[in-house]
């Protein structure tokens, strides 16, 4: 049987594991007399050493310059500008220099054209049913690599929610209750989740006004980009983009009350958890009528149309959720540590 | 001679653009001064997307493209603006050396906050 440390429930194992259980990770008041005793002491040791660094400047308007003149910096500060300068014009030159033994612009003999991009521009209408290659390419010829991408977008929102994600305490949230009712007087809508007050702050009214012009435009926009991936440039991780941008604007303008509205945590699960499975489930059927050799069921339609080129447009629409939803994540973990 | 008096037209405005987007970043070097600085960038963010923008409008004559940029100079003349304000808001908020670089009116601020 192993043996436990006396303070175990305050490491860093136990934290983690009473995390992931769900449990109530242990407080710091609670600690052990000889963990307090120990901090004491450290700050004790932090303190004596930040005083001898403390009292050296700001008496004497001297002590600056002298310092200076004593490292040695303002001999070499002008040297070093003319490094910097030097460097730059290097740099420049380099690249010029590099541009110039590029290949001309569509010239036949650039390494870019070799058998593969010459197959994917040759077949990819007829195989895939997109006008637009690049998305060809990227959903259908390798769409297991974007598969890929589209879980590393997935996993770092996990690891960001796993860092950030911040709930309050009982405690805390019969205060911000209390606060919040008495400022605003509807108690219906706060019941459910907590606000301080200085994490759900509005933009003032030019924003708002902006933001009702605008946001409308940017959602519009990004699912037409969406939607149009196979025929334009664009697809889901442009468009993706786009409408994440215009979630984050609308949060900004309107605040997280109003956002929560039409997009919470609840619904933010289900759209991103569902459009990877979704998605996974459209990797597993290529692979499995591909492996066996199977034709694919899904008609391709007519080259150039809105409903056309099989399954890219179902899976740029859950590529453009899936992005759409982890910007917003980031951004509303970042600010408020929660939905 | 249609053809090129749109090019000198749209030339004159994209250099025009292209000059004012010079002189903001002279402006930009020269002062110190956070608020001053953010002016020159608003001005270069309006004025010389504008200019150089309706250069290549006058250039392409009306068709599809032309009607793109207007609305690409539509969408910067709402957001710019808006976002410098923003930038501002901020600098006003956490700023300490405002008082020494501004002259402020004392009014009650943020109504409109909450």
């Amino acid at each position: 049987m192993s043996r436990l440390r006396k303070d175990y429930e305050h490491t860093k194992t136990a934290r983690f594991v009473a995390f992931v259980q769900g449990d109530e990770p242990p407080r710091d008041e609670d600690r052990t007399e000889e963990w307090r005793r120990r901090v004491e002491e450290q700050a004790e040791t932090d303190r004596a050493a930040n005083a001898s660094y403390l009292e050296l400047p700001d008496t004497d308007p001297q002590a600056d310059r002298r310092l200076l003149r004593m490292t040695g910096f303002r001999r070499i500060r002008r040297f070093y500008y003319v490094i910097a300068m030097i460097m730059c014009l290097m740099i420049i030159g380099m690249l010029i220099l590099n541009v110039a033994y590029m290949p001309p612009f569509g010239s036949e003999d650039a390494p870019a054209n070799n058998e593969v991009s010459e197959r994917y521009l040759e077949k990819g209408g007829e195989e895939t049913g997109v006008v637009n290659t690049v998305t060809g390419m990227i959903l259908q010829y390798r769409a297991f690599d974007t598969f890929g991408e589209t879980n590393v977008l997935f996993i770092g929102a996990c690891t960001v929610i796993i860092l950030l994600l911040h709930r309050e305490g009982e405690e805390d949230k019969r205060r911000h209750h209390e606060e919040s009712v008495s400022d605003n007087g509807d108690a219906s809508e706060w019941t459910r989740v907590t606000y301080s007050p200085e994490y759900d702050r509005k933009g003032d009214v030019i924003l708002q006004t902006i933001a009702k012009l605008v946001v409308p435009m940017i959602f519009l926009f990004g699912l037409y980009i969406l939607l149009n991936g196979h025929l334009s440039p664009g697809g889901g991780f442009s468009g993706g983009a786009v409408l994440g941008a215009g979630l984050i604007l609308y949060n900004q303008a309107f605040g997280f009350r109003r956002t929560e509205r039409f997009f919470d945590e609840k619904i933010y699960d289900i759209i991103k958890v569902g459009s990877l499975c979704l998605y996974a489930m459209i990797i597993a059927y290529y692979l499995f009528t591909g492996a066996n050799g199977i034709p694919s069921i899904v008609p391709l339609g007519t080259l150039g149309a809105i409903l056309s080129s099989g399954l890219i447009l179902p899976i740029n629409l859950l590529v453009g959720l899936e992005v759409a939803c982890t910007m917003y994540a980031f951004y509303a973990l970042f600010r408020k540590g929660s939905f | 001679m249609m053809e090129w008096l749109r090019l000198i037209v749209g030339g004159i405005c994209i250099l025009a653009g292209i000059a004012t987007a010079l002189i903001a970043v002279y402006g930009l070097f020269k002062f110190k001064y956070a608020m001053n600085r953010m002016h020159v960038a608003a001005m270069t963010d309006t004025l010389s997307i504008l200019m150089v923008l309706l250069g290549l409008i006058i250039i392409r004559g009306a068709s599809m493209d032309a009607l793109k940029l207007a609305l690409i100079i539509l969408f910067f003349w709402f957001a710019s603006p808006v976002s410098s304000h923003l930038l501002a808001g901020l600098e006003v908020e956490i700023s300490d050396k405002l008082r020494d670089n501004c002259e402020i009116e004392e009014e009650e601020r943020g109504g409109d906050r909450s």
